[in-house]
């Protein structure tokens, strides 16, 4: 039986909570993209992404 | 740090912060006009301002943000590895200012090629709308985690509450 009058014990460490889970294999999984995009992307910049291909068909007016 | 003085430095960060995000906002829809735009002028103009805006808005912005928010986190009770929600907005904080950092001189480069383009070369330049966009969708979720404040310690933080709470008995 418990004695009232001793000092309580250490309290156990809380477990990671789930959000905690999710947002680091977000955060690694953006990481490694972006660290595999510098290195083996061949290139990067603005131009990669835009909807228009370099060879758009917009016409552009003077 | 007094009461008044923790008001001050919050009113500063969340200015420069929510700052960042507008101007984030700004640059996108200048990224759209370069996308969208049928005239040269428009074009050159667009580009020119998202350079613009970048060096001088968004780069001092999101450096500011960064270094109140240390600040903010080392001068309060928060901490700045005690919580998982000050953890991460540090993490997507420093790495938003990483990315956007080594992307502004690309913005520069073609922002100097857009002046001289012709019609057809404008045409293919595009505009930059994945960075900003994914910029602007880690900002909202700092904001997010920084009103939320969502529950849990680190070991760090835990084991910080442990020693002072022994500390408390002892002095108490």
């Amino acid at each position: 039986m418990a004695n009232p009058t001793e000092e309580p014990g250490p309290e156990l460490s809380p477990s990671t909570p789930r959000w905690v889970k999710v947002f680091g294999i977000i955060i690694v999984i953006g990481v490694l993209l972006f660290v595999g995009l510098l290195l083996f992307g061949g290139g990067h910049g603005p131009r990669r992404h835009t909807s228009y291909p370099a060879t758009s068909a917009r016409t552009i007016y003077l | 740090v007094t009461p008044g003085l923790r008001k001050f430095a919050l009113t500063i960060h969340l200015t420069l912060s929510l700052g960042w995000i507008g101007a984030v906002v700004a640059y996108l829809v200048l990224g759209v006009s370069a996308v969208t735009g049928r005239d040269i002028a428009t074009l050159r103009v667009a580009w020119r301002a998202m350079e613009l805006i970048g060096w001088f808005a968004i780069v001092p912005l999101a450096l500011a943000s960064l270094l109140t928010g240390l600040i903010m986190a080392l001068g309060t009770q928060w901490g700045l590895f005690r919580h998982y929600w000050v953890l991460f907005s540090l993490v997507l904080t420093v790495l938003a200012n990483v990315v956007l950092l080594l992307h502004m001189p690309e913005v520069s480069r073609l922002a100097g090629l857009a002046q001289e383009a012709d019609a057809v070369e404008l045409a293919g330049l595009g505009g930059d709308l994945l960075h900003p966009g994914l910029g602007l969708v880690v900002l909202l979720v700092i904001t997010v985690l920084n009103t939320y404040k969502p529950q849990g310690v680190t070991p760090y933080g835990w084991r910080k509450r442990q020693t002072e709470r022994r500390m408390g008995r002892v002095l108490g």
